[in-house]
């Protein structure tokens, strides 16, 4: 199965004084992003990348290098160029490096499931339906512009390592949504469905896009953007706060999926990304939230852009509990990590964005867990709150503790009904605190996996492709306002 | 590997595919070439080393009007030829862009030479390597004991733009970025002090002055809480950067003046801050990290954003030009880009200076607060230029003139507009910011005073 060209990589890579070291191969990496705008083609971008990989470790450091350029000549130059890399870092310091050791090398052959090849689609099909379901959004004059996006990836990797791991993976995702601006004056209002920022993802075929009819859901959407120029500013104060599945599963992603990357715990993207509120020695004591808050990592879920086989350290994908009844029982860790934690074997989350980034600790699929009640239960203990679904900003501290949302949409709930429309709809708050005052989580029937295709990280910055199940659910007393 | 000998007998054979195009259809190409070195060091170790060699090229196609957008790796003859198929095919499926005004012809101005370190474009692992030491050991010998995390990029890309009017252009920049944080996790709350530099010549970065100034940030007592509010602010250099770095792009990008939500859309040619703020985009100028031409071949200039507090018009690309009916002004991003989605944004700002000095800024505030940068900035209504970020790495309470202590850190949740139109007296020196290390976005300011900003929360830190 191994690829010539890691091959000969490998083998450039592990002069005397490397103790370890992994090639990854992608050839190729498929992109599609066609994009419909006011009638008008905002972006009908293809891009077809390929590339090669190399890290190595020798007892002191680690080394990595990358290229666009897929020959001998390039796979051994870029090998040679981590193993000096790594002999420079290792001259800083005295401290030897330690990873997990991982039972079994990992071998085999990982594929996305799908029924209908996305890029076999036609282009003209996928074309109409977005001009279709983009000129519905224009329900009016006040929708200033309308937009519809489609966007495929399909990666094929090689993975090769020192250690006998060797794998090929051939990884498809698919997503798309609409969104329209309304304006008037000086008031500017979004509204977007499936979601935000890009709609919908999911590792699928184009089974999924067509699943999630953008034409029927249009007007609405249109009519909810006109709508919002009209709708009362979001009242103030502490209040109940119902999240709709979408946001809470950002919330999670901010305040859950960042907060337990063990890199940020242990310091290492300190200066970037930023640490954690978690210390290491709160594992396994520590209160995260109410005892209805359960979330796992898990790396073998259908449809999750964190889906995988392995991750780029050949580490078998697993599912990891992260909170159990409100208690902090696990992270999302690397082979380094959790040999630093004390871990016996790395919880396989270590992931690159491309043949020439090194892997990172990034989220799987961190999924908060249903609860027991209906969208109408939960709702019913509610006198006075605010409903609010589908982010419009996102912005949280670099410990991962003071945060702050802002949805497109808001809705009153009075006397356990949800009732008038709100805009520009903000909450705040403190993480342990808001999710300790989770006092209700809907049943599978609010319970959705939501991809989340630009979560940033690193440098050189690396964009990663994760996924959030999330129902419905509320908390009490948390602060809400109005932009 | 050495980026000017690698592949210019391909970049020629690639110069075919936008010449003799039949009627009706043009087109445009950017070839790029990159390599960079970035060494990331964190709990006193380098412990991310980096570098990264890579080609591509993107092919733009219109069929009359209606445009396709293809880039590959695989600059191999097959990869080409797919790569100009498949950028064909999308134009013919496309949409109509009505207003195309086609690609830019060669007699546009012509680029100016820009500044460019050979010696940065070549830079070997050891001696990136030696920098990040440099800045390591500087940070450790001022602070002892306390946790030193940062970063280095120094690198070189080489962009060539053809089209189908004639026009072949080609830029050359180098850039050196670094940035270090000093933090002490073992004091309650933690403390935490930042530097961070940027210069076209990796031998200007300064590496023992950023580590230096780091460690000396690193508060010496404990932060204390503030209530939420409005404050007046001295914003240090980092934290003007980004304001201005959203006031562009909420402001300045076409794509907002094309779909309404601009900040700066009702109020083009009005006084939107004090006569005292000059901003201008100008990526020809040695203050930045220069480079000659945009992803259209467009020559860079110097573009007045805010002059005297006046405000321009927003720039412009191919696409927004033939839309809003104005000019090119050499601010286009990769077509294929997802920064596509703002469309063309000024990406190399220079915020003029002022006459004050840091210590003149505090000492113009009876009561306010110090900020040195912000983290995690987003947009909350793009109408309003309404932004939301953290402080971080040194916030602290100014007392009749003096600082008098640190402070936990705070949300703020203010628009930009607010910020500038506030802004009383600007600081004399100024510094190189470029966030993504890779000399793409790039903003040198000074610090400034600004009589109301709004926090409308606070963290535990």
């Amino acid at each position: 199965m191994a690829d010539e060209l890691a091959e000969t990589a490998l083998r450039a890579a592990t002069p005397s004084g490397v103790e370890y070291a992994d090639v990854r191969v992608i050839r190729p990496k498929r992109y599609l992003h066609l994009a419909v705008r006011d009638g008008g083609a905002s972006a009908l971008t293809s891009s077809l990348s390929s590339g090669l990989g190399v890290r190595v470790r020798t007892r002191l450091a680690w080394g990595f290098a990358g290229t666009s350029e897929l020959n001998p000549a390039a796979a051994r130059d870029t090998a040679r160029r981590a193993v000096r890399l790594a002999r420079a870092a290792g001259r800083t310091t005295a401290r030897p490096l330690r990873v997990t050791e991982e039972t079994g090398p990992s071998r085999g052959r990982y594929a996305t499931k799908l029924r209908e090849e996305p890029f076999e689609v036609p282009r003209d099909d996928i074309l109409e339906l977005l001009v279709d379901a983009e000129k519905r959004l224009h329900v009016g004059p006040e929708v200033k512009s309308g937009a519809a996006s489609f966007q495929a990836w399909d990666e094929t990797k090689e993975f090769l390592s020192s250690e006998g791991a060797s794998y090929a993976a051939r990884i498809v995702h698919v997503g798309a949504g609409v969104t329209a601006t309304a304006v008037r004056g000086a008031l500017v209002q979004r509204r977007s469905a499936p979601n935000s920022f890009g709609g919908a993802c999911h590792q699928s075929g184009f089974e999924f896009v067509r699943g999630l009819e953008l034409d029927a859901r249009a007007a609405s959407v249109g009519k909810d953007a006109v709508a919002l120029l009209d709708a009362p500013v979001c009242p103030t104060g502490p209040t109940t706060l119902v999240l709709g599945s979408s946001q809470l599963a950002l919330q999670v992603h901010e305040s859950v999926g960042h907060a337990t990357e063990l890199d940020r715990i242990f310091g290492s993207e300190a200066a970037y990304a930023g640490t954690s509120w978690v210390s290491p020695g709160a594992i396994g004591s520590l209160t995260y939230g109410s005892d209805l808050m359960n979330v796992v990592a898990d790396a073998t879920e259908p449809g999750g852009l964190g889906t995988f086989g392995w991750d780029d350290e050949g580490v078998a994908a697993q599912r990891v509990p992260i909170v159990e009844a409100g208690r902090l029982v696990g992270v999302l860790s690397s082979r380094e990590s959790a040999a630093e934690l004390g871990l016996p074997r790395s919880g396989g989350t270590a992931r690159a964005d491309g043949p020439d980034r090194a892997p990172l600790i990034r989220m799987t699929n961190v999924d908060l867990l249903p609860g027991d009640l209906s969208m109408e239960e939960l709702l019913e203990d509610v006198d006075e709150g605010v409903y609010m679904e589908t982010n419009r900003s996102w912005s949280i501290d670099d410990k991962r503790l003071n945060f702050q949302f802002g949805t497109e949409v808001g809705y009153r709930i009075s006397h356990g009904e949800l009732g008038a429309l709100v805009r520009n709809p903000i909450y705040a708050g403190m993480t342990p605190e808001f999710w300790r005052s989770m006092d209700a989580v809907g049943d599978a029937s609010t319970w959705q996996l939501w991809g989340v295709p630009n979560c940033g990280k690193g440098q050189p910055g690396q964009v990663a492709r994760v996924s959030h199940g999330a129902p419905v659910a509320r908390f009490r007393r948390v602060a809400v306002r109005g932009a | 590997m050495n980026v000017a000998s690698r592949t210019p007998r391909r970049r020629d054979a690639i110069a075919e595919s936008v010449r003799g195009l039949s009627s009706g259809t043009s087109a445009d190409l950017r070839w790029t070439e990159s390599l960079w070195t970035t060494i990331r060091f964190a709990n006193g170790r380098i412990h991310q080393p980096h570098h990264e060699w890579n080609v591509n090229l993107s092919y733009r196609f219109a069929d009359g009007n209606r445009l396709g957008t293809s880039t590959t790796g695989d600059t191999s003859p097959a990869g080409i030829d797919e790569v100009v198929r498949s950028a064909r095919s999308l134009a013919r499926v496309a949409p109509k862009e009505p207003k195309f005004p086609g690609f830019p012809t060669d007699s546009a101005p012509r680029p100016r030479p820009v500044a460019f370190s050979a010696a940065s474009a070549r830079i070997s692992p050891e001696e990136a390597t030696r920098i990040a030491e440099r800045i390591l050991t500087a940070a450790a010998s001022r602070a002892p004991g306390a946790r030193i995390a940062g970063v280095v990029n120094i690198g070189t890309e080489r962009r060539r733009v053809l089209n189908s009017s004639g026009l072949d252009r080609s830029t050359r920049t180098s850039a050196a970025q670094a940035s270090v944080l000093v933090d002490r996790p073992d004091r309650d709350p933690p403390v935490s002090g930042w530097s961070e530099g940027a210069h076209f010549d990796a031998a200007k970065l300064a590496p023992e002055k950023i580590g230096r100034e780091a460690a000396e940030r690193v508060a010496t007592t404990a932060p204390v809480s503030v209530a939420p509010g409005a404050y007046r602010v001295v914003l240090r250099d980092s934290a003007v950067a980004s304001i201005i770095e959203f006031l562009a792009a909420l402001g300045f990008g076409a794509n907002g003046e094309v779909e309404g939500w601009s900040c700066l859309r009702r109020l083009r040619g009005k006084s939107v801050a004090p006569p005292a703020i000059d901003l201008v985009d100008d990526a020809r100028s040695r203050g930045t990290l220069p480079g000659a031409i945009d992803y259209e071949g467009v020559a860079t200039r110097r573009t007045p954003l805010l002059e005297h507090g006046v405000a321009r018009p927003a720039v412009t690309d191919v696409v927004t030009s033939g839309r809003l009916g104005r000019p090119l002004t050499g601010h286009a991003v990769p077509p294929e880009s997802p920064s596509g989605e703002w469309g063309p944004v000024p990406t190399h700002l220079l915020l003029a200076p002022g006459d004050a000095s840091e210590e003149e800024l505090i000492r113009s505030t009876r009561r306010g607060l110090l900020v040195t940068r912000f983290h995690y900035v987003r947009v909350v209504d793009p109408g309003r230029g309404l932004i939301t970020g953290m402080t971080r790495d040194g916030t602290y309470r100014i007392e009749n003139g003096e600082v008098v202590q640190p402070v936990r850190n705070l949300r703020f949740t203010e628009s930009v507009l607010t910020t500038l139109k506030g802004t009383e007296l600007v600081g004399r020196a100024t510094r190189a910011h470029n966030t993504d290390g890779r000399g793409g976005f790039t903003s040198t300011c000074p610090a400034i005073l600004s009589r109301s900003f709004r926090f409308t929360s606070a963290t535990l830190f």
